[in-house]
């Protein structure tokens, strides 16, 4: 993968009538990478993907491939091969005729179209099916042929719409990875849209995050987790408690009802933050833990789910927290309901948001690692 | 109960009994009319002194048998293919686009559909009437204002049937065809017409099938030498009431019949209307 940007979108924007879809959205899609944009219903992906296809005109904004701004060009100009949620097979025609519909409206030599019919076919393992029609086909087969129909075209960038949405479970994750090797196996840069985030933690090799029309994060699975970059991110990716309350001094939080917190690392900022921890990244002190207890909490509910036994523990003020502990350690044993409990976290699994959903940066101190 | 297995067979029952009903309802006059056509007695009385098939060798005694279904079928024919001329590109733009004044267009192509024929064949004949006066060109009982008169029923329900048909297909297959580099034009002709095929024969045959058997419109713009076959129908039982009458409606059923069958060949019909 070099890392020259294939695909650049730069302050792409889509307005219906007073109200953005998608505002401002800059991406950089490297050669051969596959970006997939994630985000709930609503959030400007699938806008995003129709403007770069061409089926949505922006109201501003570039799509450069190859430093090219195509932009104004109609869809059937922009040498996108796309993936429809629905798949979108001719139901008219078969499977070979969907196939090689892209080689016929660019009117090729009949020896190529037959030459690169073989080769896709062959590559989607369809060979035997070609003469049938996209509703003699299973579900998983239809998929095949959409993607086979949009590889034939050697597209410069290959699009994909909820590639996995209309599959059976147990057939999402072979189809995700077949999709995967194709992709690489053919270097095309692709973007790819789902609202599913296992889906989007599978196929990406780089994740953005939407929402309400605006790209909230950009980064590697890991960074999208470890490091997110607003309360968004942090709730929408995995899942974090997220607690208001306010920096009283360098490493006090106070919650609303006043239960006190002591955070892991020291801050320069005072007054209303939001505190993002993760369930399993919190844990019951135990005897002789490293970490000093942070918080004392209630347990309100224990359930045991086998990797994990899912605490719900409450604060003085009623604000609550989710907390997994591995059972490998406890042997599965569960504190008892009512029970109060101390709560202690590490400074890497500690994230802070002042009250514009900006991260906070710890102070650097001797031995400590800044977010 | 709906679980219930002995409700559940009652239902099924019902249904059962309410089919047969329905199928005896539909051919009844159907069965009667031929039965009809098979009595001796030269004006139709129960129970028939006799049998005889001879009426249908006399149907060239009906009057203008030939002129009036050759007539019909002629004019049913390009009232259906021009109203597709028409409904088939007036529906894809409906649906597919919009422009200003498309709301007002759709009203006005099902409009026809809410004014009874009779008051549009009584308008048709005054305005046809007026033309002829002025110009001193003869138009009633021409084909061609048949053919005009017709459009304004046929055209509503090709248009309606296409709407129909276009809204329940994925917009997504055309857009995946414009994405596989086909311009506007070939996405229209390779994707959206082959598309439309069931809508487009089901429109064509309720065309022709409301064309063929109009009476209240077609009454009025026919003249003396130039008449369809309902009419000619009823014309003739205005003055008698014999099983000639009877067998000629049996031809003309077998005719439709014969050619719904033709068509069904092609296109299995149950699957389109």
């Amino acid at each position: 993968m070099n890392t020259a940007s294939h695909l650049r979108i730069e302050g792409l924007t889509k307005i219906y009538g007073s109200a953005a879809a998608v505002e401002d959205v800059n991406l950089d899609v490297r050669q051969g990478e596959m970006l997939v944009l994630l985000g709930p219903s609503g959030c400007g992906k699938t806008t995003t993907l129709r403007l770069v296809a061409g089926f949505v005109a922006a109201t501003r904004g570039r799509i450069l491939v190859e430093g090219r701004d195509i932009a104004s060009l109609p869809p059937y100009q922009r040498e996108m091969g796309m993936v429809f949620q629905s798949y979108a097979l001719f139901p008219h025609l078969t499977v070979a005729q969907n196939v090689t519909f892209g080689l016929r409206m660019r009117k090729l030599p009949k020896a190529e179209i037959d030459r690169r019919l073989e080769e896709t076919l062959d590559m989607v393992k369809l060979t035997t099916m070609a003469d049938r029609y996209p509703r003699q086909l299973s579900g998983g087969q239809q998929q095949r042929v959409a993607l086979a129909r949009a590889l034939a075209i050697r597209p410069k960038v290959l699009l994909l719409d909820e590639p996995l949405s209309n599959l059976d479970a147990n057939l999402r994750q072979s189809v995700a990875r077949e999709i995967r090797q194709l992709q690489r196996a053919a270097g095309l840069t692709a973007l790819m849209v789902t609202h599913d985030q296992d889906e989007a933690m599978t196929m990406a090799d780089r994740l953005v995050l939407m929402n309400e029309g605006r790209v909230q994060q950009v980064g590697t699975q890991e960074e999208l987790y470890e490091q997110p970059l607003n309360p968004f991110v942090a709730r929408f990716i995995g899942h974090s408690n997220l607690i208001t309350g306010e920096l009283v001094d360098a490493d006090t939080f106070r919650l609303p009802g006043g239960a006190v917190m002591k955070l892991a690392r020291s801050y320069a900022q005072r007054g209303p933050h939001t505190l993002a921890l993760r369930p399993e990244r919190v844990r019951l002190q135990t005897e002789g833990d490293v970490s000093p207890p942070r918080a004392t909490a209630r347990v309100e509910d224990a359930t045991y789910v086998g990797s994990h036994v899912d605490y719900l523990l409450s604060f003085e003020d009623g604000s609550s927290l989710a907390l997994h502990e591995p059972t490998g350690a406890t042997g599965g044993t569960r504190r008892a309901m009512g029970e109060s409990v101390a709560i202690t976290w590490d400074g890497l699994n500690e994230r802070l948001f002042d009250a514009d959903g900006i991260t906070v940066s710890a102070m650097t101190a001797p031995g400590m690692t800044t977010a | 109960m709906p679980g219930h297995p002995a409700s559940a067979a009652a239902l099924r029952g019902l249904v059962r009994l309410l089919v047969v009903i329905g199928i005896a309802l539909m051919l009844i006059p159907l069965l009667m009319t031929a039965y009809m056509s098979l009595f001796a007695d030269g004006v139709v009385t129960f129970p028939p002194s006799g049998y005889t098939l001879s009426w249908y060798g006399r149907l060239a005694e009906f009057p203008k048998f030939g002129q009036a279904l050759g007539t019909s079928l002629r004019v049913a024919a390009m009232a259906t293919l021009c109203s597709l001329l028409i409904g088939v590109p007036a529906s894809i733009a409906l649906v597919r686009y919009s422009f200003p004044g498309r709301s007002a267009l759709n009203v006005l192509l099902l409009s026809p559909l809410t004014v009874p024929g009779v008051v549009i064949g009584l308008g048709l004949y005054v305005l046809m009437v007026d033309i002829e006066i002025r110009t001193e060109f003869p138009l009633i009982g021409s084909d061609w204002v048949l053919i005009l008169a017709h459009l304004l029923i046929t055209t509503p329900w090709v248009v309606r049937l296409c709407v129909a048909n276009l809204v329940q297909l994925d917009r997504s297959i055309e857009e995946a065809a414009a994405n596989l580099g086909a311009s506007p034009g070939r996405v229209l002709w390779s994707v959206t017409l082959p598309m439309m095929r069931q809508g487009i024969i089901a429109a064509a045959l309720f065309a022709f099938i409301v064309s063929f058997e109009n009476i209240e419109m077609t009454l009025f713009l026919i003249s003396p030498g130039m008449i369809t076959f309902p009419i000619s129908v009823l014309q003739y039982l205005e003055y008698r009431f014999d099983p000639l009458v009877a067998s000629v409606v049996v031809v003309q059923t077998a005719v439709i019949a014969a050619l719904l069958l033709a068509i069904d060949r092609y296109v299995k019909l149950s699957k389109v209307v």
